[in-house]
C-alpha cells in the first residue's frame, strides 16, 4: 500500500523523526485504519527512498508506543488501539504540543496573561473562522 | 534482521592489506552487514574495484585476513561460499566474448545450483537484450544488461557490483533499480556497488562507505549521513564572531551584510541564534549534495550519528 509521507529534504527535522511524526498522525488520526499490514521495511525504504535502518527505527519506535504490532513472518500491521487508547493519545499530542508553545512564549517574555489573550485570538480564527480581534472572551 | 539479535556480517575485513604496482590499497577493517545495501563511493582511481575484488577473491590480501560469511579462507573460497556470491566486473571478462548471450548464460549456469532459467529469461526481456547476438558485438549498454539479468538469475546472497549502470541508457537503469529492490525485498541479500552516480546511491543504499587512497575514510548510513551537515544563509552576523560558534564548519561572505555557513547541527544551531543573537536572521537552508558530504569527509569533519 501507499503511505502519503513527505519528506522535506532541507527541514533540520531529522529523516526518522519526519517519517515517524506523520506515520504516528496518520494511524492517531485513523487514516490508515486498524489492522491495515504495513508495507515491509524493505519495501518502505524504497518508495521513500531511504535506507532501511531509519524505517526499522520508526517501525520499533511505534511498535513500542503500541501504535503497531509485527506478526513474525507475516509482517508489521497498525494495532487495534482501544478508544480510550485513542483518546489519551490525542491528548498527549495535543497536551505535548501546547506545552512546546508556552515554553515558547516563556522564551520571549511572554506573560500570562498576554499569552492567554493569544491563545484565544488564534482558538477563534481556526474554530469559527474570525480573526478573533476583540473577542477575546 | 532484529535489533535484539547478532547482526550477521557478509563479509569482514581485518586488517587486509593489498600492495599494489602504483600504491598499497589499505589496511582495511570494514565490515559489511548481511542483508543491507552499501554503496563504496570515491574518487576515480582510490581502490573501489580492488576492494570487490578482493571480496570475490579473485586477488588476495598481502596481509590481514577477509571472511565470508564468518569463515576465513586463506586459501580457495569454499565452492559452497562462492556460488552464493554474484559479480558483474567493471570491464566484461574476455572469456566469453565470442560467446551468445545464451551460451554464456548456460556456462554460468553450471556454477550456480540456484541458477532460474525462468527468471533469466524474464529479465533478458524485461531488458531487451538481442538473443543469439556473440557479446562482443553489443554495444557496450546491451552488454552490460546481459550481465546484471545473468548475476540476478543466478540468485546469489551477496551481489558485488562494480559501476552497474555504466553505459546503461535511463529506462534500461530504472529497471535495474526495480529489479536490485525486488531482489532485495524478503530474502537476505546483501549488495556491494562501487558507483558515481548519486541517483543510485539514494535510491539503493543503506550505508555509504568513502574510500580515498586506498584507505576507508569512513562508513555512515546513509540518511545519518546526508542529515549531518546543513548549509545555512543568515543575515546581521560578523563572520568572525560566527567561526568560534561550536558546529560551524565553514563560513564565507555571500553578499552584503550575508554570511553563508555549513553547519552540523541545523536545529543546535537556529536555537542558538535565537538565544545568542537576536539580530542574527536566518534566510533559507538546504542540504548538502553528496559531493558535497563527501568533500566534507575527505577534508577531515566526522558525519554525525544522530540521524
Amino acid at each position: 500500500m501507499w503511505i502519503p509521507i513527505q519528506i522535506n529534504e532541507n527541514s533540520a527535522e531529522p529523516l526518522y523523526h519526519q517519517i515517524e511524526t506523520q506515520l504516528r498522525s496518520l494511524i492517531v488520526s485513523g487514516q490508515i485504519e486498524e489492522g491495515t499490514l504495513l508495507p515491509s521495511i524493505r519495501e518502505f525504504a524504497g518508495s521513500l527512498n531511504c535506507s532501511v535502518i531509519t524505517v526499522r527505527r520508526v517501525y520499533q519506535d511505534l511498535e513500542n508506543e503500541g501504535l503497531l504490532r509485527t506478526r513474525q513472518g507475516t509482517g508489521t500491521f497498525v494495532a487495534s488501539v482501544g478508544a480510550g487508547e485513542r483518546d489519551e493519545y490525542r491528548r498527549t499530542v495535543v497536551q505535548e504540543a501546547v506545552e512546546v508553545a508556552v515554553d515558547t512564549g516563556i522564551s520571549v517574555q511572554y506573560g500570562e496573561e498576554e499569552l492567554k489573550q493569544l491563545f484565544l485570538q488564534i482558538l477563534n480564527k481556526k474554530y469559527k473562522g474570525t480573526d478573533g480581534k476583540g473577542a477575546s472572551q | 534482521m532484529n535489533g535484539i539479535m547478532e547482526q550477521k556480517m557478509a563479509i569482514e575485513f581485518n586488517g587486509a592489506l593489498k600492495r599494489g604496482t602504483r600504491k598499497p590499497i589499505g589496511p582495511i577493517n570494514l565490515q559489511i552487514p548481511q542483508g543491507y545495501v552499501v554503496a563504496l563511493v570515491g574518487p576515480n582511481g582510490s581502490g573501489k574495484s580492488t576492494m570487490l575484488n578482493l571480496m570475490l577473491q579473485t586477488i588476495h590480501p598481502d596481509a590481514g585476513e577477509i571472511s565470508w560469511f564468518g569463515e576465513k579462507a586463506k586459501e580457495a573460497l569454499p565452492l559452497s561460499i562462492r556460488q552464493q556470491i554474484g559479480y558483474v566486473p567493471e570491464n566484461p571478462t574476455r572469456e566469453e566474448h565470442f560467446m551468445t548471450a545464451e551460451s554464456a548464460a548456460k556456462f554460468r549456469a553450471h556454477w550456480y545450483p540456484t541458477w532460474d532459467w525462468e527468471r533469466f529469461e524474464a529479465l533478458m526481456t524485461r531488458f531487451e537484450v538481442p538473443r543469439g547476438e556473440r557479446l562482443n558485438r553489443m554495444s557496450k549498454g546491451e552488454r552490460r544488461k546481459f550481465e546484471i539479468a545473468a548475476v540476478l538469475a543466478a540468485k546469489p546472497k551477496l551481489l558485488l557490483l562494480d559501476e552497474p549502470s555504466s553505459g546503461l541508457d535511463p529506462f534500461a537503469w530504472k529497471d535495474m533499480i526495480d529489479e536490485l529492490r525486488a531482489c532485495l525485498d524478503g530474502e537476505d541479500v546483501t549488495i556491494v556497488l562501487s558507483t558515481h552516480i548519486v541517483e543510485e546511491v539514494k535510491r539503493l543504499a543503506d550505508y555509504i562507505v568513502l574510500v580515498h587512497h586506498g584507505q576507508i575514510v569512513g562508513m555512515a548510513e546513509k540518511d545519518a549521513l546526508f542529515g549531518s551537515w546543513k548549509e545555512v544563509w543568515i543575515r546581521g552576523a560578523q563572520s568572525d564572531e560566527l567561526k568560534s560558534i561550536p558546529g560551524v564548519l565553514t563560513c564565507r561572505e555571500d553578499g552584503p551584510s550575508i554570511t553563508k555557513l555549513v553547519v552540523s547541527d541545523s536545529l543546535e544551531f537556529e536555537e542558538w541564534c535565537e538565544r545568542e543573537r537576536a539580530n542574527v536572521h536566518i534566510i533559507k537552508s538546504r542540504s548538502l549534495e553528496l559531493e558535497e558530504i563527501l568533500q566534507l569527509w575527505i577534508q577531515g569533519h566526522q558525519p554525525g550519528q544522530s540521524n
